[in-house]
């Protein structure tokens, strides 16, 4: 399931600094497989590159990094870490809103970054997994009404969290 | 929220505890090891736990993971030391987040805040899956039960099915506790 080295996408508009972390990604055992300079192209390249994870600056154009995130969870969930100069209040809302993982706050060190992709990448792991759990349940909480074989009604189940409990009969 | 500090250095605990409450939290155990850590995590219920890795006893790490065997809550662990077998380490026991010392007060609060948040998402999917679980169970123990009443006491489906009902409703115990019993009771054995 495992896949190492982690394969991650950056999202920076500034040369230096994507330069940067990309070197410091790679010395931290991580691999980075795209390199975007706007919100916009994060998208596309997270669309055709399918990463582990992507590090999105918050500030970019066409796309900032916030509304980038949303988009690219909404169409593969991916642990995504926030780089960011600015950890206001604001911007930490709607960051977490947006499913964001992790922080990461400028300047960063090399030390800051690889514990900060990977605890993100094991507990969205794990999410994922929950999700699928979920997905794979045959069972709902639902009322469930049951007919007998001569199609009479019975009364329903209500089968949820607080368990199983009989409903009035719906008809 | 209540949050659970755990490290050995007094100056830097005070100086931790200080900046949390700074932003807004609420520090309701100091811990100065790991096993601390843990039994003050059971008796005080903290909401979330930023713990030292290195530390006398038990270590942050090993102090995350019976915290979370125990009552899972988002875990941070904070360490100057970033080497890979330790960072592998946390982020097995589970913790959220790993900030490299010296951090700032704006290292330190988004990555709580997106801890929180991601650990609660995380729990609402696990209750989820718990639920459905425990549904599933009771389905099966109802169906059970009543293939058994059908066939000891020769009733039909329907009438099968409705004096689980009644037990249920006389006892106020839920369909499956009543199923339950009756294939403690009846079932065959084997």
């Amino acid at each position: 399931m495992r896949t190492e080295p982690l394969q991650v996408l950056i999202a920076e508009d500034e040369t230096i600094i994507r330069l940067d972390l990309r070197g410091l990604l790679e010395r931290q055992g991580l691999r980075v497989c795209g390199e975007a300079r706007t919100g916009a192209e994060a998208v596309e390249l997270a669309r055709t590159l399918e990463p582990d994870v992507a590090i999105l600056d918050l500030r970019m154009p066409e796309l900032d990094g916030v509304e980038a995130a949303r988009r690219i969870y909404g169409e593969r969930p991916l642990p995504i870490v926030m780089l960011t100069a600015y950890a206001d209040r604001h911007s930490i809302e709607r960051a977490v809103e947006a499913g964001v993982f992790t922080y990461l706050v400028k300047p960063f060190r090399e030390t800051d970054v690889g514990p900060a992709v990977r605890a993100a990448h094991a507990r969205h792991e794990e999410l994922l997994a929950a999700r699928r759990q979920v997905g794979e349940q045959p069972l709902r909480p639902v009322v469930v009404g049951l007919r007998s074989s001569s199609g009479a009604a019975w009364p329903a189940l209500r089968i949820g969290r607080d368990g199983v409990t009989v409903v009035e009969e719906a008809d | 929220m209540r949050v659970l500090v755990a490290e050995d250095e007094t100056l830097i605990r005070v100086d931790l505890c200080q900046l949390l409450e700074t932003a807004g939290h609420d520090v309701c155990a100091q811990a100065k090891d790991g096993a601390e850590a843990v039994e003050l995590a059971r008796s005080l219920r903290p909401d979330l736990a930023v713990l030292d890795v290195k530390m006398p006893r038990l270590d942050g790490i090993e102090a995350a993971r019976r915290i979370l065997d125990e009552r899972p809550i988002p875990v941070v662990v904070v360490s100057a030391y970033t080497e890979r077998s330790l960072v592998d380490r946390a982020v097995e026991s589970g913790v959220f987040g790993y900030l490299a010392k010296p951090f700032r007060e704006e290292d330190l609060v988004p990555a709580l805040a997106t801890a929180v948040a991601r650990f609660e998402e995380l729990a609402a999917v696990r209750d989820q899956v718990e639920s459905l679980g425990e549904a599933l169970a009771a389905r099966k123990a109802i169906e059970r039960a009543k293939g058994i009443l059908m066939e000891r006491e020769r009733l039909s489906e329907q009438a099968a099915f409705a004096r689980l009902r009644t037990a249920s409703q006389v006892s106020g115990k839920p369909m499956r506790v009543i199923a339950e019993a009756v294939i403690a009771a009846l079932a065959p054995a084997g």
